[in-house]
C-alpha cells in the first residue's frame, strides 16, 4: 500500500487509462492537452454517449470524464447510469461529471447512481492536476474496498472498510457511507443504523438522516420516518432523494394522495429523472387521478428514449392511461387520446421489436380502444381475433389476463370476464399483489370517473352510518351500487346496514333486500378479501330468516 | 405591450444561467491561448485584465444564481466533509495563471483538518473573494485554513490597503446597504455571508468577519463555519 503510494507520487495519471466524452471537438483536444501535460498517456476521446459505452464494452477504464449535455443523444447521466447498471465501469474506476452547472442536484435530480465527483466549467490546467490528482489518490487508498465491491464479495468489502477507518480519516465520510450502503445490501440493518447514528451523534449530515430514514421504512417505523423525512424536505428543500422516500413512507401509511403530492412537487423541482415519474404515474393511477397518471407516463416514456431504464411497460401503461381517459369521450379531444394511444402502442413494438408478447397486448388494450370509441365493428374483430389466441390465459402473465378482463368487461361481456378472474384467482392465489388487481377490477369494473363517483358514494355511506344515519347510508351506499352493482364491500356494507335497520324496525321486506345483494355476490372467489365477511353476514341473515 | 404572465425574475435567471455558461466556455478559451502563446502573453497587461473581469463577470453571474434560488428557498446547504487542505489548493488553482500572469505570489497555510461545509456554496464564496483579493493585493495572497473555538476558520488575505472601516464589520449586510452609485454593490459580501449563515450545526450559524493585518497587513476575509 505505502509502496504504490509513493510509486502514485511520482505520476499518478502515467499509469490509468482515461476516456474523454464530449460533443465539442475543442473541449475534448483541450481536455487531452491538459491531461497529457499532467501526465496521462492512455487517454481515448469520443463525441457521444453511444460510443463512450461503446468504448467501455470493450476496453478498462480507469477514469471517465463525461460532459453532462452531450447534445442528442444520451446525457452524461444516461451514461453513468448505462456503465454501472451494466457493470461495464468498475467500481474501482472514477466516473467524472463534467458541467457548467453550480446546482447539480437541480439539474440532475438525485438518483440510483452518482459520479464520484463534479468538475465545473471552466476548468484549467491547474485545477485538473489538483482535483484529479487528489481524487486519483483517494481512489488508490481505497481500492482494497472497491476491489471486493467489484468482486460482489461485500462481507469483505465491509471489513476492508472498517480496517481503513483508522487509517484514512480523510476518506471518512466516503466510508461510511460507503459501511451504510453495504451493511443494508447484505441485509445487516441493525449495523447499518448504527453507522448513520454515528454520523449523526456527530452532527446532523443530511444524507446519513436519509440512510437513517430508509431503515426505519424498512423496520416498518413508518411514523417515525415519514416525519423525520418531512423535517429533511424543510431543511433542504432541494433534496430530491428525501422527496423519493418520503413518498414511499406516505404510500406504506396508506396515504396515497399526499404521497402523490410530494410527488409531483419532486418532479416539477426536478423533471427529468425516468423513475421518479415513473413512481408518480404509478401513484396517480392508483388514485384514479388518470390525467397526472397520463402525464407521467408520458413523460417517463420520454426520458427512456436514451436511458437504460427504458422498458415495453411503460409504453402499455401510457396506452392503458390513454385508453381510460379516452373511453366513452366522443368529442375531438378522446379521438385525439384513442389515437396517441394506438400511435404509442405502434412506437412501442417497433422499439421492441423482439419481444413477441407485444403484439397480442396491443391488441388487447386498442380493442378497448376503438369500443371506447364507439367503433364496435373494430373492436369486435380484434376481439375475435385475440380471443382464441389467449388460450388458456394462466399460459400468459396475470398481466395479460387482468389486462383482457378488463377489455371483456368493455366488450359488455361481464360474465365471460368474471369466469376469467375467478379463473386467476385460483391459479394465483398465494401472490397478494396479484389478487388485488383481480379484485378491484371485480369490484369496479368500470371506467375511472364511474370509480371516483361510487368511491365517493361509498365514503358518504360510512360517513353517515358513524353518525348514526341509517337512511342515508343506505341511500348513498344504493346509489354506489348503481354505479358498480358488483363491489364486494359496497354489497356488504349495505346488507350491514340494512340489517341495522331491521334490529331497529324489523320488516321482512329489509331482509329480501339483503339476500338479493348477497346472491349478488355468489361468485365471489374465496381468495376475495371480502370473502369470510361475505360469509359472515350470510350467515347472520340466514338466522334472523328463520 | 406587457405581458402579465411573464415572471421576470425567472427570465432573469435563465438569463444569468445563460450568460454564465457563455462565459464558462470564455474562461477556457482564454486558458488555452494563454498555454498557446505564452511567451507573448506573459505579462500582458490587458490580456490579465481581460482574464480578471471574465472571472469576476462569471462570479458576479454564479453569486446572481445563487441569490435567486435562495430567494426563492430553493438554496440549502449540502454540508458533507472534506478534507481543508484539497479544497484550498483545487480552488487556488483556477486562479493561478492569472495569478502569475500578473505577477502576484500565492500560498496556503491550511492545518491538516477536515471540515463540514457544502462543497459548491464555499466554491462560489472562494472564487469571489481570491477574485476581489486579485484585485487590490499588492504582490500576496494567502489563503489559510484552522480550527477555532469548534469552528472551521477558512481565511483569505492579501498585502493591500486592507478594507475601509466602514466595512470592517462581522455582521450581514443586506441588500438595503448595497450601494449601486459607487459601483461598490457588496454582492460579494452579501452572498458570502448568505452562504454562511446557511451552514448551521445545532444552535450556532457560520458568519464572516473582515479586517485588517493577518499574516500579509493588508485585508482579512474570514468565513467562520460552526
Amino acid at each position: 500500500m505505502m509502496q504504490n503510494l509513493r510509486k502514485d507520487s511520482v505520476n499518478p495519471f502515467g499509469k490509468l487509462t482515461f476516456l474523454v466524452v464530449d460533443d465539442f471537438e475543442n473541449f475534448r483536444l483541450s481536455m487531452r492537452q491538459m491531461l497529457r501535460s499532467c501526465g496521462a498517456d492512455k487517454i481515448e476521446l469520443v463525441a457521444h454517449g453511444g460510443p463512450a459505452i461503446q468504448y467501455c464494452t470493450y476496453n478498462h477504464v480507469d477514469v471517465v470524464l463525461c460532459d453532462y449535455n452531450l447534445g442528442d443523444g444520451k446525457n452524461g447521466q444516461h451514461v453513468l447510469e448505462e456503465l454501472r447498471h451494466k457493470k461495464l465501469l468498475k467500481r474501482s474506476s472514477l466516473f467524472l461529471m463534467v458541467t457548467a452547472e453550480t446546482s447539480k442536484e437541480m439539474v440532475m435530480g438525485a438518483r440510483e447512481y452518482q459520479p464520484d465527483a463534479y468538475l465545473t466549467k471552466p476548468i484549467n490546467r491547474a485545477m485538473l492536476d489538483k482535483r484529479l490528482g487528489s481524487l486519483i489518490r483517494q481512489r488508490n487508498a481505497l481500492l482494497p474496498v472497491t476491489r471486493e465491491i467489484d468482486r460482489e464479495n461485500y462481507p469483505e468489502a465491509i471489513t476492508m472498510c472498517l480496517q481503513a477507518l483508522p487509517q484514512q480519516p480523510r476518506y471518512k465520510t466516503w466510508l461510511m457511507k460507503t459501511l451504510g450502503e453495504l451493511y443494508c445490501q447484505v441485509g445487516d440493518l441493525a449495523h447499518a443504523q448504527k453507522i448513520y447514528d454515528d454520523v449523526l451523534n456527530q452532527r446532523e449530515l443530511s444524507w446519513a438522516r436519509l440512510g437513517k430514514c430508509k431503515i426505519l421504512l424498512a423496520n416498518r417505523s413508518l411514523d417515525q420516518a415519514v416525519d423525520s423525512l418531512k423535517a429533511l424536505i424543510e431543511k433542504h428543500p432541494d433534496y430530491m432523494e428525501a422527496y423519493d422516500l418520503l413518498a414511499e413512507g406516505l404510500e406504506q401509511q396508506g396515504k396515497a394522495l399526499q404521497a402523490q403530492k410530494v410527488l409531483e412537487k419532486a418532479a416539477e423541482h426536478s423533471p427529468n429523472a425516468l423513475l421518479r415519474q415513473k413512481h408518480l404515474a404509478e401513484v396517480a393511477g392508483a388514485n384514479q387521478d388518470i390525467d397526472t397518471a397520463t402525464q407521467a407516463w408520458r413523460q417517463t416514456v420520454s426520458l427512456g428514449t436514451h436511458s437504460i431504464h427504458d422498458s415495453a411497460g411503460h409504453y402499455l401503461s401510457l396506452a392503458q392511461s390513454l385508453s381510460d381517459l379516452s373511453e366513452g369521450n366522443l368529442d375531438e379531444e378522446g379521438a385525439e387520446k384513442a389515437n396517441e394511444a394506438v400511435n404509442v402502442l405502434a412506437r412501442m413494438q417497433k422499439r421492441f421489436p423482439d419481444d413477441e408478447n407485444l403484439d397480442l397486448r396491443s391488441r388487447i388494450i386498442e380493442c378497448r380502444v376503438h369500443a371506447g370509441q364507439g367503433q364496435n365493428q373494430e373492436a369486435e374483430r380484434i376481439l375475435q381475433e385475440i380471443t382464441p389466441r389467449l388460450e388458456p390465459i394462466t399460459g400468459f402473465s396475470a398481466e395479460v389476463g387482468v389486462d383482457f378482463a378488463k377489455t371483456l368487461f368493455r366488450m359488455n361481456q361481464a360474465t365471460r370476464a368474471r369466469q376469467l378472474l375467478s379463473e386467476l384467482a385460483a391459479y394465483y392465489e398465494d401472490q397478494p399483489d396479484v389478487l388485488q388487481k383481480i379484485e378491484s377490477l371485480m369490484d369496479e369494473p368500470v371506467g375511472f370517473r364511474q370509480k371516483l363517483e361510487a368511491r365517493g358514494l361509498n365514503r358518504d355511506g360510512i360517513r353517515a352510518f358513524e353518525s348514526g344515519d341509517l337512511n342515508a347510508a343506505v341511500e348513498a351506499f344504493q346509489n354506489a351500487l348503481t354505479i358498480v352493482p358488483d363491489h364486494a364491500a359496497l354489497n356488504l356494507n349495505l346488507v350491514q346496514v340494512m340489517m341495522k335497520q331491521h334490529d331497529e324496525y324489523p320488516e321482512p321486506a329489509i331482509l329480501a333486500t339483503c339476500k338479493r345483494h348477497l346472491d349478488t355476490l355468489k361468485g365471489l372467489p374465496e381468495q376475495h378479501r371480502q370473502h369470510r365477511r361475505y360469509l359472515a353476514l350470510q350467515r347472520k341473515l340466514q338466522g334472523l330468516m328463520q | 405591450m406587457t405581458d402579465p404572465n411573464i415572471d421576470f425574475s425567472m427570465v432573469l435567471a435563465s438569463a444569468v444561467h445563460d450568460m454564465k455558461n457563455s462565459l464558462g466556455m470564455l474562461l477556457n478559451s482564454l486558458d488555452e491561448l494563454r498555454i498557446e502563446h505564452e511567451p507573448a502573453l506573459v505579462g500582458s497587461n490587458k490580456f490579465n485584465m481581460l482574464q480578471y473581469e471574465a472571472e469576476r463577470m462569471h462570479n458576479d453571474l454564479v453569486q446572481l444564481l445563487g441569490i435567486y434560488r435562495l430567494g426563492e428557498n430553493n438554496l440549502s446547504a449540502h454540508i458533507d466533509e472534506h478534507y481543508v487542505p484539497d479544497f484550498l489548493a483545487e480552488h487556488l488553482a483556477r486562479h493561478t495563471p492569472l495569478l502569475e500572469g500578473l505577477g502576484i505570489d500565492y500560498a496556503i497555510d491550511a492545518a491538516d483538518i477536515n471540515g463540514f461545509f457544502d462543497e459548491d456554496l464555499l466554491t462560489g464564496v472562494l472564487n469571489n473573494t481570491i477574485n476581489n483579493a486579485i484585485r487590490y493585493t499588492k504582490s500576496k495572497i494567502l489563503l489559510t485554513a484552522r480550527q477555532e473555538d469548534h469552528e472551521l476558520v477558512i481565511g483569505v488575505e492579501d498585502d493591500g490597503q486592507g478594507y475601509p472601516a466602514s466595512m470592517q464589520h462581522s455582521g450581514t449586510p443586506d441588500f438595503k446597504s448595497l450601494d449601486f452609485k459607487t459601483g461598490n454593490t457588496s454582492l460579494g459580501l452579501f452572498f458570502a455571508s448568505s452562504v454562511a449563515v446557511l451552514h448551521q450545526n445545532g444552535d450556532r450559524t457560520g458568519r464572516i468577519a473582515l479586517h485588517n493585518g493577518g499574516t500579509l497587513g493588508g485585508g482579512v476575509f474570514e468565513i467562520r463555519l460552526p
